[in-house]
């Protein structure tokens, strides 16, 4: 399978074209893998529906029962529970940080630790989140993980 | 996760009991040393590592509190615990003169070189998670 990537000025949005005969093993791959990647959720912000890209999120936070998802500019409720969102998006880089958040490790900038050894998260939009110790072992594994998908 | 759980305590203890023994013939080996109260150091050290297990396996239920608050609780509960038993010791025979400062050390030496191992692990693990990050970016 060929990637050819080719540079566009003034494109609206980035869009990925698959041309085939047969879709094959590896081809299959690359587009289960997309799909994951390229999924949306639904929810609402301001009192209008709205869907955001996975991609999008910086983290889900649970606050009085209430899920939201904050991207860059906009704080989403949702239907879906911390735990359903674990279950269906960790592959696609969602990891526990705390009992009541969940961060898209794709939109961490960097950790530091702290002398409680609380791990502080810088976010890509400049926010901070605190780990809790007690999730940090999963954190880990979750990284080493996506860590390992990305050197196959 | 639980480290330390019903089911590995006392293989634990062992573990603990087995290095601590190790470690004190070593030392009095090197030192020429004879320990006439053999069998009571025996007890001594299965006793304390019966304790420091018990210890550091109510840390996983402390994770949600600050780690030096913890790591104080634990370190003034065992010296007090180990104070308390030196002093019922001391009730029923004689003690050495040194048997309360010996044993601080004896505690305070394992508990900070442990917090020291655990501080470095901590921050190593956050230097190789980020370059990580940057291989994900």
């Amino acid at each position: 399978m060929k990637l050819i990537k080719t540079k566009e000025e003034n494109l609206e949005e980035n869009y990925l074209e698959l041309h085939y005969d047969t879709i094959d093993e590896e081809t299959s791959a690359v587009l289960d893998r997309l799909r994951d990647t390229l999924r949306y959720i639904e929810g609402t912000f301001e009192d209008k529906k709205v869907t955001v890209a996975l991609t999008d999120i910086f983290y889900i936070e649970t606050v009085d029962r209430k899920t939201f998802a904050y991207t860059k500019d906009m704080c989403v409720e949702i239907k879906e529970a911390l735990r359903d969102i674990l279950e269906e998006y960790s592959n696609i880089g969602f990891a526990r940080i705390s009992k009541s958040t969940v961060v898209n490790i794709y939109k961490i900038k960097k950790l530091q630790g702290d002398i409680n050894m609380r791990v502080i998260i810088f976010l890509k939009n400049d926010e901070k989140l605190i780990m809790n110790r007690s999730f940090k072992n999963e954190f880990y594994e979750r990284l080493n993980k996506l860590q390992g998908r990305k050197t196959k | 996760m639980k480290l330390i759980n019903k089911k590995n305590f006392i293989s634990i203890v062992c573990i603990f009991f087995t290095l601590i023994t190790c470690g004190k013939l070593l030392a009095e080996k090197l030192s020429n040393f004879t320990d006439k109260y053999y069998t009571d150091n025996i007890f001594t050290i299965l006793a304390f590592s019966v304790l420091i297990t018990l210890i550091l396996s109510v840390h996983y239920y402390l994770q949600k509190f600050p780690f030096l608050l913890v790591f104080a609780g634990q370190y003034i509960a065992t010296v007090g615990i180990v104070f308390i038993c030196i002093w019922i010791h001391g009730l029923l025979s004689s003690n050495a003169p040194t048997a309360y400062l010996d044993m601080f050390w004896s505690i305070t030496i394992p508990f900070f070189a442990g917090a020291i191992v655990y501080y470095i692990c901590f921050f190593y693990q956050i230097k190789k998670a980020n370059k990580i990050l940057e291989q994900l970016q």
